[in-house]
């Protein structure tokens, strides 16, 4: 029997938290149920940068190339458009090959859960991505809502072995939907109908895997709220001992598609002897449960408690809910195809080194900065960590209109010549880029940064990604 | 070849004027650029023109030379927009020259206008950044006071320059500016004032940012022939030099130095048969508080590193070995993009004709320094008395 499985898994949570305490402090009252902080977005994220975060991770912790991956399976439910497929933008800024095949799931909560079975039942190295970011209204629903990704490299002799699946169907529309067009994520809030309708379709789907109760170690369940996962599990179902391993939403708050797949990298990470499961259910009537055996290495559930507190205003800032992103057209643009030659040096970082003389130039194109001939320059990798040599932090009124949405959601921002290596040791160039996730003011000349995949900014409707630097300290 | 000089230079006040256009502007500067010439001129022996703008605003892009010289009546004579951002005026006074010493031409006009202050906040910002590198550069977020910023940044890195250095410059500057009535923002400030004014691309503040500013200037470029029936005093063109850069700073080999006015000046040296000690005067392109610092070190007025205890001993005030910048600068006087380059001639010109609202003493010689962009395009130019040097 082949012991296909997880490999290695990644998860990223943003940095930004913001407490119940502080929501309930602006509405009098704090609609999440058991959830302590929840994961706030900077304005640059969404869910194709979290995906590339959480995937690279788990390339990282599998110490895999991008080269061996063979499919993606992208999951989410707040896609940053409604239609376009998102996966390709996910397999260019993880520098995965051209042949990769790509599948695209979304429409519920389970979405994660038909990633990852696809990805199980497919043949070779499967990425399993969701990553979600759900908001709703920010008097009710929206309280709970959080962020963050989860991926899973799925392959053949994998560390965790998949033992089982299983499935229920009950139609019960309303208990989770958003409507054509619309951005926000609503309920008719019918309690007792909707307690009732995940509760008994999920344990449809678990009583459907077959699996004892005594031999589930771990369990991340459905976990909208912190109650939810323990009211499945109740009566028997599973050890509430078992649904603790699992249950992540105290921390990060409501990720959609997400949070029930990065409940189950810490329910992998902390697993015994025994089975590992995984139920996921989809509002409209749908519930799908895994069993897995053995454990992942890692502590990708570490970084659940990381983060940063911002202020109930801040994080209604971040996530655009208070920000008009209008802009003015003009005088500067750069058009969508002459952006698309440069993804190659904006994700992968890469320069050209001359065959004449040696040295680099960045971009790689035209003519040699140092000896100044015309080349056809050598495709030369640059380190993904470089050091700032020149600083600046635009300040109100200082951005160029294209970032005026940025700035209004996540303040003044640092712009940054980071000095990059080559990976192979030989020359350094200089890239201008933005600075994210850090006290903008405080980086200095000299400091190391990382890279990380960020969303630069929107054009006519069409985002723009590219590589911005967060400081490794 | 032959020689070159400059026999009348004038600007329009430079500041906001919501009521002009750039064709009035221009109207303006060339009636005082007349003005400023001693002898009877005859408009129609002008037989050439090069006029310098970026086209800030989409107001003329195209065609914008012959849309000021056939407003002015100078009806028919080849025209020619001159576009190197900043530098643009700076490279039409070059052509200007360049026609007049290859014998094509015995009297030409340089200039440049610019309409920066009548559009929407939005619409100017889209604008401004349009001279950068806009591919990288742009879309890390900057504008040009965002990578002057960087470049300071390295300067205080690498020499342990201060945010006081770059704001002595703001104080200068507005100090001789305060005099000049065709300033944009004549007053003077302290170096409190300027040490404390608000970021605006931090370590760069308010009062290290030059304004955006309405303008026009002209200069009239003449052969020898010409310009001795015109006048007894005429100015000449001793050096001429120029050079490009990397659009981009990330492109660029220094941060600390802007390698195109160090090769702009030293052809500009050489062709003048002196060196900086043998100015007496200069205007440099002071953008921003640390391009000035920049400026003194690539024009050889002191060694890297050394611009802030130039600045800090008075030797470039207006009564220290060097003057710079005795019209205000760019800071003061004002920074309408294609204008600022013939603009600074209008200050060489008065300061060699005695007639300047900061006059130094009695000078022979000055240079003036024009920058494109963040160093992409850079002209020096340095003028010298005749009065005195060929009496």
């Amino acid at each position: 029997m082949s012991s296909r499985g997880i490999a290695a898994a990644g998860v990223y949570v943003p940095r930004g938290r913001v407490t119940a305490e502080d929501v309930r402090e602006a509405w009098g009252a704090f609609q999440g149920r058991g959830i302590d902080a929840k994961a706030v977005p900077a304005g640059d994220e969404d869910a194709v940068t979290m995906a590339v975060a959480a995937a690279g991770r788990a390339l990282e912790n599998s110490a895999m190339s991008p080269n061996a991956v063979d499919a993606v399976a992208f999951a989410t439910t707040t896609p940053p458009v409604a239609e376009e497929q998102l996966a390709p933008r996910v397999v260019q800024a993880l520098g995965l090959s051209s042949e990769t095949r790509t599948w695209h799931h979304g429409q519920s909560t389970a979405a994660g859960a038909d990633a990852l079975e696809t990805a199980l039942n497919a043949e070779g190295t499967v990425l399993a991505v969701v990553a979600d970011a759900p908001v709703g209204d920010p008097a009710g629903s929206d309280h709970a809502f959080g962020a963050g990704a989860a991926a899973f490299l799925v392959d053949d002799d994998a560390a965790v072995t998949f033992a089982g699946v299983g499935s229920a169907t009950d139609e019960s529309p309303g208990v989770r939907f958003r409507e054509a067009a619309e951005e926000e994520v609503a309920s008719l809030d019918i309690t007792g109908y909707e307690r009732a309708a995940i509760r008994e379709t999920t344990r449809d789907a678990i009583a459907d895997l077959g699996l004892d109760a005594d031999r589930i170690d771990a369990a991340s369940l459905h976990q909208p709220n912190g109650s939810m996962p323990y009211r499945i599990a109740g009566e028997g179902v599973v050890s509430n001992g078992a649904v603790a391993e699992g249950t992540v939403v105290d921390r990060i708050g409501d990720a959609g598609a997400a949070t029930a797949a990065i409940g189950l990298v810490a329910a992998l990470e902390t697993g015994g002897d025994e089975s590992v499961l995984a139920a996921f259910y989809g509002s409209g009537g749908g519930a799908v449960a895994f069993a897995f055996e053995g454990r992942l290495d890692g502590d990708e559930a570490a970084t659940l408690d990381d983060g940063e507190r911002v202020s109930y205003v801040e994080s209604l800032r971040k996530r655009g809910i208070v920000v008009d992103g209008d802009v003015a057209g003009g005088g500067a643009n750069v058009s969508l195809p002459t952006w698309r030659r440069t993804l190659d040096s904006r994700y992968a970082l890469t320069a050209g080194r001359c065959p004449a003389c040696g040295a680099l130039s960045f971009p790689g194109e035209g003519a040699c900065d140092d000896c100044h001939e015309r080349v056809e320059f050598e495709r030369a990798p640059l380190s993904s960590v470089g050091t700032v040599a020149a600083r600046t932090v635009i300040g109100h009124g200082g951005a160029p209109p294209e970032f005026v949405e940025l700035q209004q959601r996540d303040g003044a921002y640092g712009a940054a010549l980071v000095r990059l290596d080559a990976r192979d040791g030989d020359g350094s160039v200089l890239m201008p880029a933005q600075l994210t996730d850090c006290d903008h003011e405080s980086v200095a000349v000299g400091d190391a940064v990382r890279r990380t995949v960020r969303r630069i900014y929107e054009q006519e409707g069409v985002v723009r990604y590219g590589a911005k630097f967060t400081p490794t300290e | 070849m032959s020689e070159a000089y400059i026999v009348g230079a004038g600007q329009s006040p430079f500041g906001s004027f919501p009521d002009e256009t750039y064709r009035s502007l221009f109207d303006t500067a060339f009636d005082r650029t007349l003005e400023s010439v001693d002898g009877e001129l005859d408009t129609a022996d002008i037989e050439e023109a090069f006029i310098g703008t970026l086209g800030v605003g989409g107001r003329q892009i195209g065609l914008s030379g012959p849309a000021v010289t056939e407003h002015l009546g100078l009806h028919g004579i080849p025209t020619t927009r001159v576009e190197n951002a900043c530098a643009s005026s700076g490279y039409s006074l070059r052509s200007a020259v360049a026609a007049v010493k290859s014998g094509m031409a015995d009297l030409v006009l340089a200039g440049g206008y610019e309409v920066m202050t009548d559009t929407s906040s939005d619409h100017t910002k889209w604008w401004l950044g349009v001279s950068g590198e806009t591919e990288w550069e742009r879309l890390s977020g900057t504008t040009f006071a965002g990578v002057y910023a960087q470049m300071a940044s390295a300067h205080m890195d690498e020499y342990g320059t201060t945010k006081e250095d770059l704001s002595r410059v703001a104080v200068k500057n507005h100090g001789n500016g305060a005099q000049n009535p065709d300033a944009h923002l004549g007053f003077e400030c302290s170096l409190e004032d300027a040490v404390n004014a608000p970021d605006v691309a931090d370590p760069l503040n308010l009062y290290h940012c030059c304004p955006t500013t309405d303008g026009a200037s002209a200069v009239l470029v003449a052969s020898e022939d010409v310009a001795f029936d015109l006048t007894d005093d005429p100015i000449r063109v001793a050096g001429v030099g120029a050079a490009s850069g990397r659009v981009g700073l990330f492109q660029r080999p220094s941060l600390t130095s802007i390698p195109a006015t160090k090769e702009a000046a030293e052809q500009a040296y050489e062709m003048a048969g002196v060196g900086p000690e043998g100015l007496d005067f200069a205007e440099v392109h002071d953008c921003f508080a640390i391009a000035e610092l920049l400026a003194y070190e690539d024009l050889g007025f002191c060694e890297p590193g050394e611009a802030g205890t130039l600045l800090r001993e008075g030797r470039t005030d207006p009564d220290g070995e060097l003057p710079v910048n005795t019209s205000g600068g760019l800071k003061s006087k004002g920074h309408p993009i294609g204008a600022t380059g013939t603009g600074q001639v209008v200050e060489a010109f008065k300061q060699l004709r005695g007639k300047a609202s900061v006059q130094t003493d009695d000078p022979v010689r000055g240079l003036t320094h024009n920058v494109g962009g963040s160093g992409g395009g850079v002209t020096v130019h340095v003028f010298e008395r005749t009065s005195e040097v060929e009496p």
